[in-house]
């Protein structure tokens, strides 16, 4: 191919940030998984499989690995759950109430994951807010310990990630034709059938990619399990970061996160066979 | 009361609950952030809230802790190169990807946004070895690529979608009038562009000034960032210090918020 635009040059700087500072990085580490365990340096000369070894007969492994994905799973759920009703409400919104709530979506978005974690820590203490919502409620009869509980990892991932699905989801209710919700109301749907046989096909270009995003960002994030999960759980990337900090075992570490990497590709493969009706459908 | 809604189900029933449970989405929105300002005021000696008291006394203690400002000064110094520098790769490469057209198109796209799509923890563990090869670990200029790296793709979104409200013709007219390519550059893409441009430097600087990950991983020796200082702060005393500072945080981030409102309004932006 002969440079038809000089104009493709300008592109050289970008594609050789992310190539040399990302893909060749990551390409080494995949060869990093591969070689023996240092004796005075974090890695030796030789290749080797036996980290993935290790990993796949030790039932330790597979136990933090199950949760990992799982927690990013259920994570990835609420997410929808709550993202829904309010990319719903701001797809309806229009003028200084439009700006309003973007400002709420975009605020806590913009503000550090260390931040907002920390800010559950302070709602999760003992006499804290959620304690007396709680106990306001009935729910509980005495304060509980909240502060290091896999419930609280959960609660806190779903703020960090709520963003990333209101802001996709409101842009695919936003492309919704409103004749289209007319036409079949007025032909006789109700408002229930209306909303599961047109807006929610239609809006799963806006769920898919959303729930993908999350997944795949909510099970190799470290921050919130760091902060929030306390000593007694381990969640992959606590595990690897240990792995590469704590003892140096830089193999061994860069092995447990391709194993996390290869298993949440295999999720999101299989979430999308499973949804492939519902994304067939919103094209139709 | 529940039969009656759904024999009829029009607007009042369904929409108040609705507009509950929408106020209350809202309130998780905003709860970590209202805790984390309002237990910066307290007057007392614990993080709590609401607060004991009103008082700035942990604003004053925030920058009495060299650790806590050396920290904020390195992660607004390390911002801003980032800003500086993704603004003007993303410019080029946004210039360049008007040019791509078709199919190849969104895959150019979609390369300008990977490291936004990977996990961080991934490209960080990469470049901690990447690094140590080429001998930059453990330094500020290692720690800045990463950074630079990780915040990219928010400048470029920003600037490419800035771009690609310029019509083409603005650019043939000019070059038809004898413009030379930097001349049009300069003085008919650029003004267009620059709300867009300072967009993405206002996005870069602040997604680097929150990166957690990549910086634990690349951070040089005995320097720390502000969300680094931040969590052994918050592992080891746990006192409203941590609050003043991390309420400073937010302050950048509603500023980040209101100054791309103004810019290119939030609507447009997200």
């Amino acid at each position: 191919m002969t440079l038809r635009n000089p104009k493709l040059l300008l592109a050289i700087p970008a594609i050789a940030l992310i190539f040399v500072f990302m893909i060749l990085p990551i390409t080494n580490m995949v060869e990093m998984s591969f070689r023996t365990p240092g004796e005075s340096a974090p890695f030796g000369d030789d290749f080797t499989m036996m980290h993935y070894d290790r990993i796949l007969s030790d039932g330790y492994y597979w136990a933090v690995l199950g949760r990992s994905l799982l927690t990013a799973g259920v994570v990835a759920v609420l997410c929808l759950m709550v993202s829904y009703p309010i990319a719903w409400h701001m797809s309806k919104a229009t003028g200084m109430k439009a700006v309003f709530l973007y400002a709420c979506i975009a605020s806590p978005l913009m503000t550090g994951v260390l931040v907002r974690n920390f800010g559950w820590m302070i709602a999760a203490a003992l006499n804290g807010p959620l304690n007396e919502v709680l106990l306001g409620l009935g729910i509980i009869e005495r304060p509980l310990r909240l502060l290091f509980t896999q419930g609280l990892v959960i609660l806190a991932l779903v703020h960090v990630f709520v963003p990333f699905m209101v802001l996709p989801i409101n842009n695919a209710l936003r492309n919704i034709s409103p004749t289209l919700v007319e036409a079949s109301s007025s032909m006789g749907a109700s408002r229930r059938e209306v909303f599961r046989d047109i807006i929610l096909p239609l809006s799963f270009p806006g769920i898919y990619p959303g729930m993908i995003l999350v997944y795949v960002l909510a099970v190799a994030a470290y921050v919130t399990p760091a902060l929030l999960g306390g000593q007694m759980v381990s969640y992959m990337p606590t595990l690897i970061i240990g792995e590469l900090t704590g003892t140096f075992q830089w193999p061994f570490g860069s092995a447990l996160a391709i194993v996390l990497s290869l298993s949440s590709i295999l999720v999101v493969v299989l979430f999308t066979a499973l949804t492939s009706r519902l994304m067939e459908r919103s094209k139709a | 009361m529940s039969e009656m809604s759904n024999t009829f189900p029009h607007q009042k029933p369904v929409n108040i609950g609705f507009g509950i449970l929408i106020v209350l989405l809202y309130v998780f929105l905003m709860a970590p952030l209202v805790m984390i300002i309002g237990a910066s005021f307290t007057n007392g000696l614990m993080i709590e809230f609401p607060p004991q008291g009103i008082s700035l006394r942990w604003y004053f203690e925030f920058f009495d802790r060299q650790d806590l400002v050396d920290g904020l000064l390195m992660s607004l110094r390390i911002g801003a190169v980032t800003a500086v520098v993704t603004m003007t790769v993303a410019m080029m490469a946004a210039m360049a990807g008007q040019v791509i057209s078709g199919r190849l198109s969104g895959w150019y796209q979609l390369g300008m946004t990977l490291p936004l799509l990977v996990p961080e923890l991934l490209t960080a563990v990469g470049l901690l070895f990447f690094l140590y090869k080429i001998q930059m670990a453990k330094t500020v200029m290692g720690l800045q690529m990463g950074h630079i790296l990780m915040s990219f793709p928010y400048a470029y979104v920003s600037i490419a979608a800035a771009m690609r409200q310029v019509p083409d013709a603005l650019e043939e007219a000019s070059q038809s009038l004898g413009a030379t390519g930097w001349q049009t550059f300069r003085l008919v893409i650029l003004p267009l562009v620059m709300p867009g441009l300072a967009m993405g430097g206002i996005f870069a600087f602040i997604n680097s000034f929150d990166l957690y990950t990549i910086s634990l991983l690349l951070k040089p020796l005995g320097g720390n960032t502000l969300p680094l200082a931040l969590f052994d702060f918050l592992t080891y005393e746990f006192k409203p210090t941590a609050a003043a500072a991390a309420t400073l945080s937010i302050l950048l981030s509603i500023l980040g918020v209101a100054l791309v409102q103004k810019l290119v309004g939030l609507q447009r932006a997200f």
